[in-house]
C-alpha cells in the first residue's frame, strides 16, 4: 500500500472518530434534557464529563506500548458499540429513575475515555510517518473539522430526519466501518486479526439491526412527545404515568392523555365536587371511584360534615405516588394521609359489584371512554351498581368528557344515567387546559336545588357561576342518543367519531 | 325375518369391506401424520420452545376402557333406584332437572368424567375461566317456554317487558365489540366478508340473506315453522324436508350462489356449527343455521348471544347445582341389560376401581350413539350396526392460549369472536371478553379447529396420534398469519381433543330412518336423549332432548308398540 493512501486513511479515521465522539455527546445531552428536563444543566454537565473523560483517556494512552494499530481498532469497535447503542440503552434505562443518571454519566465517561485514547494512539501510530508539526496540525485540523461537522448536522439533518435513535446507530456503524477498513487495509500489521474481525462483524450486525428496527424501539419511548421537561415517568401494571413541569405548572399524563394541569385543575375539581356536595349538607360518607391523584378528595375534605371518604383506584403506584411524593402530595394537600380517607386499590367495577354499603355522595372520575374496556365503566349496568351504592337522598357525579367537542358522548352519559332511573343535572365548566368540560349529576329522588352555601376559599364555583354551568347554550345543546350498554358500547363509538376530528 | 337378515348380512359384508378400505386409508393418514410429526418436525420449532402446556383431554383412556373392557373388575355390589341417567352432558343434566321438577327423588345420574358438562365443560386458571367446548347460546325464541323458564330461574332473564319480551341480564349478553374477520391484511367488523368485495358479490350476499329471511318465517302445510328449534318442532312438509336429501353446496349451486366470499362464509358457518364442510352438510341443516333462530328480547336483538367466560359450562353448572345430590362422577357405565321388570347397568368407578350394578326401573342413556352401541350390545332391539353407522361425528381440537400481549394489527381491535378468512380453524374467542374489570394485559384465547377434510374416523386417528408439539406448531402457524409476532407473546397452550365432538348433519341424516330408530325407547325401559338424536349439536337441542326423554320415561306406563 502506498504511504499516501495510508496516511489519508488514518487521517480520515481521525475525522470520523471526532465526528462520532461529538455526536454521542450531543445524543446524550439531548436525551438527558428530553428525559430529565433543564437542558442547560444537562448539556453543561455532559460536556464537562465528556471532556474530562477524554483527558483520562489521553492520560491512559501512555500505558499502551505495543500493537498500537490493533488497540486502535479494538477501541474503535468499542466506541462504535457503546455509542451506537447508547440512545437505546438510555431510553430503556430511563424507567429505573434512580440509576438513570449513573448509567448516563457512565456511558458518557466511557465514550469520552475511549475517544480520548484514540487521538494520542493515532498520533503515535503516525509519529514516524510525518514530521511532528505536520502531524499535530493535521490531526487536530481533522479533529476540529469533524467536531464542526457534527455540531452542524446534528440539529439540522440528523435529529429531524433520522431521529435520535437511528442517529446513534448510524454513527456507531461509521465507527465500525472505519475499524473494518483499517483492519483490512493493514491486515498484515495486525496481531489479533481474527478476533477483531469477528468482533467487528458482530457489532456491525447488531448496529444494523438496531438501525433497521429503530422505529420499534422508538415506539417504546413515546416520552419524546412531551413538550415540557419530564420529571417523573413510570409504567405501572395498568398505565404509563408521566409528569412534566415548566415554570408555571405541573401536568399529569396517563397513557399520553392529559389528566390535569396544576395551573387550572382547581376549576375541574371544584366543578366536579361542589355542585353536588354543597347541596348535601347532611352528607357523611363519600365514595370516589378513580381519582387516584387525590385532587377530588382534597375538595371533599373542605366539608367538615364529611367523616369518611373511600377512594377506589385501580393503580396502587398512582395513589402511593400521590401520597408519598412531596411535590404531588402538596398538590392534593396531603389528602391521602388524612385519617378520614381510606384508599382501596381495586377495579372499580368489580368493587362496586361486590359491595353494598351506602354513600351519600359518589364521585366517578374515570378517564374518557376512549376504549371498550373503559367504556364498560360508563354502561347502564355500571350505573345500576352505582345506584345500589347511593343513599336515597344522595347524589352521584360523573366526569363526562367535553359537551362542546363530543356532544353525543356527553348526552349519551346523561341518557344512560336516566335509563337506570336517575334524575340528572348536566353541567359544564371551562378549564383552560382542557377546554369546555362536562359533568352529569344523578340523583334518585329530589329535584336539585342550587346550594346556598359553598366552602370558603373556592376560586371558581359559587352560586352565580353554577347558574352559568347548568345552562347549555345552543352549541352544546342536548342531542338524542342511545343508551350505553355493555352489549352495544355506543359511547365508545360516539367518542371515537367525535374526538377523531380533533386528534 | 329373513328380509331383515339379508339386510344385516349384506350390511356386515359391506362394513367388512369398508373396514379393509378404511384400514388402508387410515394407514395413509397416520403415516402422513407420523412422518410429519416425527421425521420433519420431531422437536418443536425454536420459536415456540418457550410455550408451556399439554394435551389436557379428552380422557381417551376411559373411552378405551369402555371399548376394550380390559381390567374392569366384575361388579360386586348392587344398588337399586327408580331411574338412572347415564351421561352428565347438557342432555343428561336437563333430564335430571326435569325429574326433580316432577318431584321425583329416586334417581341418579352417572358421569364417566370427574365433572359434569360433557361438551360444555370448562377450565380455569388465575386469569379467567375458559371453555373447553360450547361457548354461547343465542337468545332463544320467547315462545320456547321451557328454556325461558330455565333462564329465568338462573337469573339470566331478569324480568319481562310490558309486551312480554324477556329482559336479559346484561352481564350475560355478549359485550360489544362482538365479532371481527381478518381479511386482506386487516380486521373488519362482523364476520360476513365485506372489505374489498365487488358490487356483484355484495348483491349476491344480500340475495342469500333475503332468501334466509324467507325461510325464517316460512311455514309448512302442517302450519309449523319450516325451520324450528327444537328441531323436532319443524314442519315435516316435503317441500322443506326434501332439502335434507341434498348437500348444502348442491342447493347453493342450484340457487346460483357463486361468490367466493359468500361460499367461504357459509362453509365457515357449517364448520362452526356442525364441524362439517358445505358438501358434507345437508341443505336443510345449512338453512336451519340461518333460519331457525327466532330469538327476541326487550333489550337485545334477534341473533344476539349469551356468553360467559367459561362458555356454556356456566349453563351446565346451573343445571348441575339443581340436582347435585343425585350425581355420581367418575362412574362409567360399561354394560346395560334389560330384564322383565328392570334394567341392570354395570358401572365402574375410575377412582376406587370397583364395579357395581345399578338396578333401575328405567334408564335414560344421555350418551352418544357410538357409546350406546357398546353399552347395549347384549340388548335386543332394532338398533342394528347399520343404524349406528349412520351417525358420524366431527372431531375437534380446542386450544386455550394464555397470552400476555396481542401484537398490534390493522383494523378493529380484539372482539369476542375473531375469525380468520381462509383459515382451517373457525377462529378464536376471547375468554376474558365478559370480564367487567379494566383490561389486564393477560388474556385467554380459546381457539377452535374442526378436523374436517378427510373422513372423521381418519381425522380422529390422526388427531390422537399428533403430539403436543405438533398441535402447538399448528396453532401458532395459523395465528401468525393474522398476528405476525404473536408466538413470542404466548405463554401457555393447552389442548383438548374431542374425538367425537359433534354429530354431523350429513345429507339425509336429520330426516332419515337411522336417527328415528335410534331415538325409539326400548321396551319402555331404556330411553334416549342426546344432541346426536337431533342431528344438530346445540345447547337448545340437548336441553329439549333431556326434558322430552325424562317426560316420556315418567309418563304413565303406556305400552309402547315398538318391542
Ligand atoms: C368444539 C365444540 C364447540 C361447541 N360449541 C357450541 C356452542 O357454542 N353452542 C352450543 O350450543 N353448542 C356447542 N357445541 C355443542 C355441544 O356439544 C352441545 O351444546 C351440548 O353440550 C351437547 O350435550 P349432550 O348432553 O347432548 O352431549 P355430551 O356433551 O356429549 O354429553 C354426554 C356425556 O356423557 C358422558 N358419557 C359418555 N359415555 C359415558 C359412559 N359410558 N358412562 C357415563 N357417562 C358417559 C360424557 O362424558 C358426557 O359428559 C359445541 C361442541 C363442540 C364439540
Amino acid at each position: 500500500m502506498r504511504p499516501n493512501r495510508f496516511h489519508l486513511l488514518l487521517l480520515f479515521s481521525v475525522f470520523v472518530v471526532a465526528t462520532c465522539g461529538l455526536i454521542y455527546e450531543l445524543v446524550a445531552g439531548t436525551l438527558a434534557s428530553y428525559l430529565l428536563g433543564d437542558s442547560v444543566t444537562q448539556f453543561s454537565t455532559i460536556i464537562g464529563v465528556y471532556l474530562f473523560s477524554m483527558g483520562i483517556g489521553s492520560w491512559f494512552s501512555k500505558y499502551f506500548d505495543k500493537n498500537l494499530l490493533s488497540w486502535f481498532i479494538q477501541i474503535e469497535i468499542l466506541v462504535g458499540l457503546i455509542g451506537g447503542t447508547s440512545s437505546t440503552l438510555l431510553f430503556f434505562l430511563f424507567e429505573q429513575t434512580e440509576s438513570f443518571r449513573l448509567v448516563l454519566y457512565m456511558m458518557v465517561m466511557l465514550t469520552g475515555i475511549f475517544v480520548g485514547l484514540e487521538i494520542p494512539l493515532l498520533m503515535r501510530i503516525l509519529e514516524n510517518r510525518f514530521e511532528f508539526k505536520e502531524l499535530v496540525s493535521k490531526v487536530f485540523t481533522f479533529d476540529y473539522i469533524g467536531a464542526l461537522l457534527a455540531s452542524v448536522i446534528f440539529p439540522l439533518l440528523l435529529i429531524p430526519h433520522l431521529g435520535i435513535i437511528r442517529t446513534s446507530y448510524f454513527f456507531g456503524l461509521l465507527n465500525i466501518g472505519v475499524a473494518l477498513v483499517v483492519l483490512i487495509q493493514f491486515s498484515k500489521e495486525i496481531n489479533w486479526f481474527k478476533r477483531l474481525q469477528f468482533q467487528a462483524f458482530v457489532s456491525l450486525l447488531l448496529l444494523l439491526a438496531g438501525f433497521v428496527y429503530a422505529d420499534r424501539i422508538m415506539s417504546f419511548t413515546e416520552s419524546m412527545a412531551y413538550p415540557d421537561k419530564i420529571i417523573y415517568a413510570k409504567t405501572t401494571h395498568y398505565q404509563r404515568i408521566i409528569i412534566t413541569k415548566n415554570q408555571r405548572e405541573l401536568r399529569l399524563f396517563l397513557n399520553g392523555n392529559l389528566q390535569f394541569s396544576s395551573a387550572d385543575e382547581y376549576r375541574y375539581h371544584e366543578a366536579l365536587v361542589h355542585p353536588g356536595l354543597a347541596a348535601l349538607p347532611y352528607a357523611k360518607n363519600v365514595l370516589v371511584l378513580g381519582g387516584g391523584d387525590g385532587l377530588a378528595v382534597r375538595e371533599i375534605l373542605k366539608y367538615p360534615n364529611i367523616n369518611r371518604i373511600t377512594l377506589v383506584d385501580l393503580d396502587k403506584e398512582m395513589t402511593s405516588m400521590f401520597t408519598q411524593n412531596s411535590m404531588l402530595a402538596n398538590l392534593n394537600k396531603h389528602s391521602f394521609s388524612n385519617p378520614k380517607v381510606k384508599v382501596i386499590n381495586a377495579d372499580a367495577f368489580t368493587w362496586a359489584k361486590s359491595h353494598t354499603a351506602q354513600f351519600d355522595f359518589i364521585v366517578v372520575d374515570f378517564p374518557d371512554p376512549s376504549n371498550f374496556s373503559i367504556g364498560k365503566l360508563y354502561s347502564n349496568r355500571f350505573y345500576q351498581e352505582i345506584e345500589k351504592l347511593l343513599s336515597p337522598e344522595g347524589i352521584v357525579v360523573i366526569q363526562s368528557t367535553s359537551p362542546y367537542v363530543a356532544p353525543k358522548s356527553f348526552w349519551c352519559i346523561d341518557k344512560t344515567l336516566q335509563s337506570v332511573g336517575f334524575n340528572t343535572v348536566p353541567y359544564h365548566v371551562y378549564v383552560p387546559s382542557f377546554g369546555e368540560w362536562g359533568y352529569v349529576m344523578g340523583m334518585k329522588k329530589h329535584d336539585y336545588q342550587l346550594p346556598a352555601n359553598f366552602p370558603a376559599g373556592l376560586k371558581y364555583v359559587n352560586r352565580e357561576s353554577l347558574k352559568q354551568m347548568i345552562y347549555f347554550p345552543a352549541d352544546m345543546a342536548k342531542v338524542p342518543t342511545e343508551v350505553n350498554k355493555l352489549n352495544n358500547q355506543v359511547l365508545v363509538h360516539y367518542f371515537e367519531d367525535e374526538w377523531a376530528k380533533y386528534l | 325375518m329373513s328380509g331383515q337378515n339379508t339386510y344385516n348380512q349384506s350390511a356386515n359384508l359391506l362394513s367388512r369391506l369398508n373396514r379393509k378400505a378404511f384400514l388402508l386409508r387410515a394407514g395413509i393418514g397416520l403415516t402422513a401424520a407420523i412422518a410429519g410429526g416425527y421425521l420433519f418436525n420431531r422437536k418443536r420449532s425454536a420459536k415456540t420452545a418457550h410455550i408451556k402446556g399439554s394435551i389436557i383431554g379428552a380422557n381417551a383412556k376411559i373411552g378405551h376402557l369402555l371399548r376394550d373392557k380390559l381390567s374392569i373388575p366384575e361388579p360386586s355390589t348392587t344398588e337399586e333406584i327408580e331411574y338412572l341417567i347415564i351421561g352428565g352432558g347438557i342432555s343428561g343434566l336437563a333430564a335430571a332437572r326435569e325429574l326433580k321438577r316432577q318431584g321425583i327423588s329416586s334417581f341418579k345420574l352417572i358421569e364417566l368424567d370427574n365433572h359434569t358438562g360433557g361438551n360444555s365443560s370448562k377450565g380455569k386458571n388465575e386469569i379467567s375461566a375458559y371453555p373447553w367446548g360450547a361457548h354461547y347460546l343465542p337468545i332463544p325464541d320467547p315462545s320456547d317456554s321451557s328454556i325461558i323458564s330455565f333462564l329465568t330461574e338462573i337469573g339470566c332473564i331478569t324480568g319481562f317487558s310490558p309486551e312480554g319480551l324477556p329482559i336479559y341480564n346484561e352481564y350475560h349478553l355478549c359485550f360489544d365489540p362482538e365479532e371481527r374477520l381478518y381479511i386482506r391484511g386487516q380486521w373488519q367488523e362482523g364476520l360476513i366478508p365485506n372489505l374489498g368485495l365487488s358490487l356483484e358479490e355484495r348483491t349476491e350476499i344480500e340475495r342469500f340473506f333475503k332468501l334466509m329471511e324467507y325461510y325464517k318465517t316460512a311455514k309448512g302445510i302442517d302450519g309449523k315453522y319450516a325451520f324450528a328449534i327444537p328441531l323436532k318442532d319443524s314442519s315435516s312438509d316435503p317441500t322443506f324436508i326434501n332439502l335434507d336429501k341434498i348437500s348444502f353446496i348442491t342447493f347453493l349451486e342450484k340457487e346460483k350462489f357463486r361468490s367466493k366470499h359468500l361460499l367461504w362464509y357459509l362453509n365457515y358457518a357449517c364448520k362452526d356449527d356442525f364441524g362439517s364442510t358445505l358438501n358434507e352438510t345437508s341443505a336443510w341443516a345449512g338453512i336451519h343455521y340461518f333460519a331457525s333462530r327466532k330469538g327476541k328480547a326487550a333489550n337485545a336483538k334477534n341473533g344476539d348471544l349469551l356468553t360467559w367466560p367459561e362458555g356454556n359450562a356456566w349453563l351446565a353448572e346451573q343445571l348441575r347445582s339443581q340436582v347435585a345430590d343425585h350425581i355420581s362422577v367418575n362412574s362409567v357405565a360399561f354394560n346395560v341389560s334389560v330384564n322383565n321388570d328392570s334394567v341392570l347397568t354395570s358401572v365402574y368407578n375410575t377412582v376406587d376401581h370397583k364395579s357395581k350394578i345399578i338396578k333401575a326401573r328405567k334408564v335414560l342413556l344421555a350418551t352418544p350413539q357410538f357409546v350406546n352401541q357398546r353399552l347395549l350390545h347384549e340388548v335386543n332391539s332394532d338398533r342394528s350396526t347399520s343404524v349406528y353407522e349412520q351417525f358420524s361425528y366431527a372431531p375437534w381440537m380446542i386450544a386455550n392460549i394464555t397470552i400476555h400481549q396481542l401484537p398490534v394489527s390493522k383494523g378493529i381491535g380484539l372482539c369476542w369472536d375473531n375469525v380468520m378468512f381462509e383459515s382451517d380453524s373457525v377462529g378464536y374467542v376471547n375468554a376474558c371478553h365478559q370480564h367487567v374489570n379494566q383490561n389486564e394485559n393477560k388474556k385467554i384465547l380459546t381457539y377452535y379447529l374442526p378436523l374436517t377434510g378427510k373422513e372423521p374416523k381418519i381425522q380422529r386417528l390422526v388427531a390422537f396420534t399428533r403430539s403436543y408439539n405438533d398441535w402447538v406448531d399448528i396453532v401458532c402457524k395459523d395465528l401468525e398469519n393474522s398476528h405476525p409476532g404473536i408466538t413470542e407473546f404466548i405463554e401457555t397452550v393447552d389442548i383438548w381433543i374431542w374425538g367425537h365432538g359433534m354429530v354431523r348433519p350429513n345429507p339425509g341424516f336429520i330426516w332419515g330412518e337411522a336417527k328415528r330408530m335410534a331415538s325409539q325407547p326400548i321396551n319402555d325401559k331404556v330411553f334416549f336423549a342426546h344432541t346426536d338424536l337431533s342431528g344438530i349439536s346445540i345447547f337448545e337441542e340437548a336441553f329439549h332432548q333431556g326434558i322430552a326423554a325424562a317426560k316420556s320415561m315418567t309418563s304413565t306406563e303406556t305400552h309402547n308398540g315398538n318391542s
